[in-house]
């Protein structure tokens, strides 16, 4: 038997229902008011909240695990909406056909990136910092300051498949993250990613096609945020380029915070969008604290470091 | 069986020629050694067999057929393994995910078959009589027995030639002993090995024929039974092997220049206690984990002890950082020259002359003291270098090595620390850096100097101070010393504990 779940993604776990359980606390409520935190409709906005950038994050997971970084996440997401709003909005194209449009887009933008460190042999980090202002300066090119406005044309109260818009983005995002976490520990090429990212070296000396393994790699970070760009437009009904701003340091530091290694060949898909969690949750509960709405981002850094310097210590006394 | 052959084949890097038309036959089902100094072009010529690298001319034939290798995957179809002298292992996967790697047992669609690869690893593993769990991760193997995974992996794939690059080089002599049982057994199954070492007493143990590298060139073919250790070098260097190095007196009495009492660092050693006075060659024996590096780079204050101290002239060093050693006089010329030793981004002139600035502080650069420091020890020593500007990747291995020498020396020690001073430099370089240690040693210098070479270390050293699991076991005299004796104390109960 694979161990598919580890004990490194169990401690996410931890992290995440410890966070639940102090707000839940700490927010209890006087009298008989209903929990500002703990009911079904903020615990929705959470998850909705946070699937933008947790289904990013898986992609940003499988990227460091191969030893690489992708700066670009943010910049996809907000061309993939642009695209989608654009071929949806003003060209006419059924919703369906310019979502699977957005989602090329993200597969060409992770494939420009892996030729750029595959064949132009640029540094990661490089390459995607420059991609990064490439796809958000399409995105402006395109819109010139507008903005597509997906919502007026959807249907009130429409659904895919049966499901709300509402519950869109957090249902893609656990499947997704159950499909790529089977992936990364059950699949032939999910094992090639972590062996180019635990040694190179070793990795083209054993046979595996390293280019090609980073070529994958990239491209999927590329096709699953342009899947949260999807359904960002779609749930948020806009097409914008300013949108996702930001957004690759809260992906990467969600993969981090769920147990991915910078240094390569470590990391988990199912931990990435347990970071993005624990994000959410923080990012929804601060502002609720009175007085605390100055330090939310504050807070959101030194959780960052208090994670990442408590895993270490944990590697290092299991050693 | 399988026969390999080497056709007159060619490679250069740029201007520098590696190999040099170099043909050789190994035929089937023997045991063939390659031997040569370093840059004699072995590695290059595993790296044509391997696939990494094609040839510029010539083949490699494998039983009578051209066989072009174009990738590692195409080596290991062609059933030829190979195991590296790098260490080409993947610390974040598990034993079996190792062997497996790049060629995993799947499913139709790709799917890992977990249960098949551990259960041939298993039987792979006990093959190798090694009893270390499939799911453990490569990190937590010591580096022996991840030397033996490389092996099973090369088994894994039922190669027909088995290629092995210096194995033997982080073994003890029970773990050697180990792996030459497991190559018998391989043997008498009809495969065929290339041994490539710069170990010819196992050469001799293990092969039938020895070819000899030198200059990239093919410098003949030996038949074992027929020739002699000697005679091999002889072959390696293309000239008779130096002498003997002429011994000189250390300077009696006195306070010791370097005096080592009680230290302790736990777990790596524990109250160790030695001197060395001026003039005199201390060796430190032991066997890979006996605590002799920690021992060195303790006294360096790279690693702060538990407890203990270290004089030097009598005066009390403060053991909190390098730079104060270096300033009380102490200079350590570092085990890894690649990784601890040199900066590869730097010329020749400010790697020579960086320690010797950075002990004396202060903020300007004065290029021209620079420049006359780096002359001096690129003379004294005879570095072999196009100029003073060239960065040390030009340069040899041993050529590296005496860089790294010349750097600390540079800064007039009073005590020069070396932790494996020859490790991986070829013969000819090896004797110009013991005659390095003996000149200045002769000048009234003391020098500790650590190494697993004991043959190396009975010639040059006047003391050997012998260390086991952290401790001292004994110290000898290194002129009458023998080297069953020193073996015995650096070994004794390890194999009933181990």
């Amino acid at each position: 038997m694979t161990r598919a779940w580890h004990a490194r993604e169990a401690s996410t776990v931890a992290i995440l229902l410890a966070e639940v359980l102090f707000f839940t606390w700490f927010l209890w409520p006087e009298g008989d008011r209903s929990h500002p935190f703990l009911n079904v409709g903020n615990v929705l906005l959470i998850f909705k909240y946070s699937s933008i950038y947790g289904i990013a994050a898986i992609g940003a997971a499988i990227v460091i695990i191969c030893g690489g970084i992708d700066l670009a996440p943010g910049a996809v997401i907000a061309l993939t909406t642009v695209v989608t709003g654009y071929l949806f909005v003003e060209a006419g194209w059924p919703l369906w056909l310019s979502c699977g449009a957005g989602l090329l887009v993200g597969l060409g933008a992770g494939l420009v990136s892996s030729a750029l460190i595959v064949r132009a042999r640029l540094p990661p980090f490089i390459a995607t910092l420059g991609v990064m202002g490439i796809w958000r300066g399409a995105a402006y090119i395109i819109t010139e300051a507008r903005f597509y406005d997906l919502s007026a044309k959807l249907p009130p109260g429409w659904r895919v498949l049966g499901v709300p818009g509402d519950w869109l983005g957090p249902l893609v995002m656990i499947v997704l993250a159950a499909a790529f976490q089977l992936f990364m520990t059950r699949h032939q090429w999910g094992r090639h990613i972590f062996a180019v990212g635990g040694n190179e070296m070793a990795a083209r000396f054993s046979g595996i096609l390293v280019d090609r393994v980073k070529v994958l790699a990239y491209a999927l970070a590329g096709l699953l945020a342009a899947a949260s760009g999807v359904v960002l437009a779609v749930v948020q009904g806009q097409g914008k380029a300013d949108l996702a701003n930001g957004y690759e340091l809260d992906i990467i530091a969600s993969a981090v915070v769920g147990g991915a290694s910078l240094a390569g060949g470590r990391g988990s898909v199912a931990g990435a969008v347990l970071g993005a969690l624990i994000f959410g949750v923080l990012r929804n509960a601060l502002p609720q604290i009175p007085g605390a709405t100055f330090y939310d981002r504050l807070i959101v850094g030194v959780v960052v470091i208090v994670i990442v310097v408590m895993d270490q210590v944990l590697v290092r006394r299991e050693r | 069986m399988a026969q390999l052959a080497f056709r007159d084949v060619h490679k250069a890097f740029g201007a520098v020629r590696a190999l040099a038309g170099v043909s050789f036959t190994v035929t089937s089902g023997e045991a063939h050694a390659c031997v040569g100094e370093n840059g004699a072009g072995k590695s290059t010529l595993l790296k044509i067999l391997g696939g990494i690298l094609r040839p510029d001319r010539g083949e490699v034939r494998v039983d009578g057929v051209p066989a072009y290798v174009t990738s590692p995957r195409d080596a290991l179809s062609r059933g030829i393994g190979l195991v590296y002298q790098e260490r080409l292992s993947f610390p974040n996967l598990t034993v079996a995910g190792n062997i497996f790697a790049g060629r995993e047992i799947t499913t139709r669609t790709g799917g890992l078959d977990e249960a098949a690869m551990r259960a041939r690893t298993r039987e792979l593993l006990d093959r190798l009589h090694l009893s270390i769990p499939p799911d453990r991760r490569m990190e937590r193997v010591s580096a022996a027995h991840a030397q033996l995974v490389q092996v099973a992996r090369a088994l894994a794939f039922e190669c027909r030639i088995l290629v092995l690059d210096e194995p033997t080089t982080s073994l003890t002599d029970a773990e050697v002993d180990h792996l030459f049982r497991v190559l018998g057994t391989l043997r008498a199954r009809g495969v065929t090995l290339l041994f490539v070492s710069h170990r010819l007493p196992e050469v001799f143990r293990l092969c039938d024929r020895i070819t000899v590298l030198r200059d990239g060139g093919f410098a003949g073919t030996f038949v074992t039974a027929d020739t002699t250790p000697d005679a091999i070098v002889r072959a390696m260097v293309g000239r008779d092997p130096p002498d003997r190095l002429e011994r000189h007196a250390p300077v009696e009495g006195g306070e010791p220049a370097l005096a080592v009492s009680r230290l302790t660092r736990r777990p790596a050693f524990d109250d160790v206690s030695f001197a060395v006075r001026r003039g005199e060659v201390v060796a430190i024996f032991g066997l890979v984990g006996s605590g002799r590096t920690e021992l060195v780079e303790t006294i360096f204050g790279l690693a702060r002890p538990d407890a203990g101290e270290v004089r030097i002239d009598g005066r009390l060093v403060a053991l909190d950082s390098p730079r104060a050693a270096a300033r009380a006089g102490l200079a350590l010329v570092p085990e890894d020259r690649q990784s601890q030793g040199l900066f590869f981004n730097l010329d020749l002139r400010q790697n020579l002359a960086l320690p010797l600035a950075a002990i004396r502080g202060g903020a300007r650069i004065d290029a021209a003291a620079e420049t006359r420091v780096a002359d001096e020890q690129v003379r004294a020593l005879s570095i072999r270098a196009g100029a003073l500007t060239a960065t040390p990747d030009t340069l040899s291995g041993g050529n590296q090595q005496k860089l790294v020498v010349g750097k600390w020396l540079a800064t007039g020690p009073k005590v020069l620390l070396l932790d494996e001073p020859t490790k991986g430099v070829d013969v000819g370089a090896k004797f110009e850096i013991h005659n390095i240690i003996h000149r200045h040693a002769a000048r009234g210098m003391a020098c500790l100097m650590v190494s697993s070479d004991l043959p190396e270390v009975l010639a040059i050293a006047d003391r050997v101070v012998v260390m086991r699991e952290g401790r001292v076991r004994g110290v000898l005299d290194g002129p009458t010393a023998r080297e069953e004796a020193v073996m015995r104390l650096a070994t004794h109960e390890v194999e009933g504990a181990a």
